[in-house]
């Protein structure tokens, strides 16, 4: 019964294997090759572990703990990688924006209620998803930014020959 | 029927079930067209599976020495895997990985949209 039960399970874990090795070939984003290549090194510390159950040894125990650790690394580092390189540049220029922009108090309202007008239109009309993308993590960093601008204007208004300096 | 029968069934039956689980996996990452309920059929069945096959492993071997090394393995993946799928999918929502249209309801989206206003992050540090 044993017997079988190993046959069987091995086939199963190379079924799962060859799915996600078509997901890895197939995915359309970095995303979804990196919890692919993730379901795989589970599946080999699956394969190991059947492997000891079938020959009945303690050989492969200390590959499954260090597959379950190197999957989450992998994982983690590279999602973080997605997520900060791209939307990293828009903020640089925003950033950028912010600084040749914001001597003026006066503009930024109308370019921010602008921004944000577009972002909405972009998000309704939706045809343009790289506009949609942009503008969307554009929105969230110049949230971020308000505090330091309103700083920024608090320090030249103290110092009242802030204008001079402007 | 003996007991060593009896365990060695047992075994081969939890066995099974993992490699069905991780089948499932496999299944659900070919299968599904997003890339949310994609990382959701690569992160939680096989978790299980793995649970399932430590369990086996643990009964064949018929003695207690390897049994926290293997159930060690299981619980790095149980606190791993949760986060590994929480990046993935904050890393694909911020990058528009995703088809709106399959959503049912995003609930992020009216807190982004609280954030990006232009005093909505202002009240709040004006609380403090």
């Amino acid at each position: 019964m044993l017997d079988y039960a190993y046959w069987i399970t091995q086939v199963l874990l190379a079924i799962g294997v060859m799915c996600s090795i078509y997901r890895v070939y197939k995915g359309p984003s970095v995303l979804d090759r990196v919890i692919s290549v993730d379901v795989i090194l589970i599946i080999v510390g699956s394969v190991m572990l059947v492997d000891m159950i079938y020959h009945r040894h303690t050989d492969h125990i200390l590959f499954v703990v260090v597959t379950a650790v190197i999957g989450f690394l992998g994982a983690v580092a590279i999602a973080r990688y997605v997520a900060v390189r791209e939307p990293g540049t828009e903020e640089g220029h925003r950033h950028a924006q912010a600084i040749g922009g914001g001597r003026a108090p006066e503009p930024e309202t109308p370019a921010s209620a602008s921004g944000l007008a577009a972002a909405n239109s972009g998000r309704s009309a939706a045809g343009q998803l790289e506009d949609e993308s942009t503008s969307w993590f554009a929105d969230l960093a110049r949230s971020g930014f308000v505090p330091k601008r309103k700083n920024d204007d608090e320090s030249t208004g103290q110092g009242s020959g802030g204008g001079g300096r402007a | 029927m003996t007991l060593d029968a009896i365990l060695d069934g047992t075994a081969a039956v939890f066995m099974v079930i993992g490699g069905l689980m991780s089948l499932a996996a496999g299944i659900g990452l070919l299968r599904f067209p997003d890339l949310h309920s994609r990382m959701h059929a690569a992160t939680k069945p096989q978790v299980l599976g793995l649970l399932m096959l430590v369990l086996a492993a643990s009964i064949m071997w018929r003695n207690w020495h390897w049994v926290p090394i293997a159930l060690l393995a299981w619980g790095l993946m149980i606190l791993t895997a949760p986060v590994s799928a929480h990046v993935v999918g904050r890393a694909g929502y911020r990058t528009k990985h995703m088809r709106a249209d399959l959503l049912a309801d995003d609930e992020l989206a009216s807190a982004v949209d609280r954030l990006s206003q232009p005093g909505g992050v202002r009240r709040e540090i004006k609380d403090e």
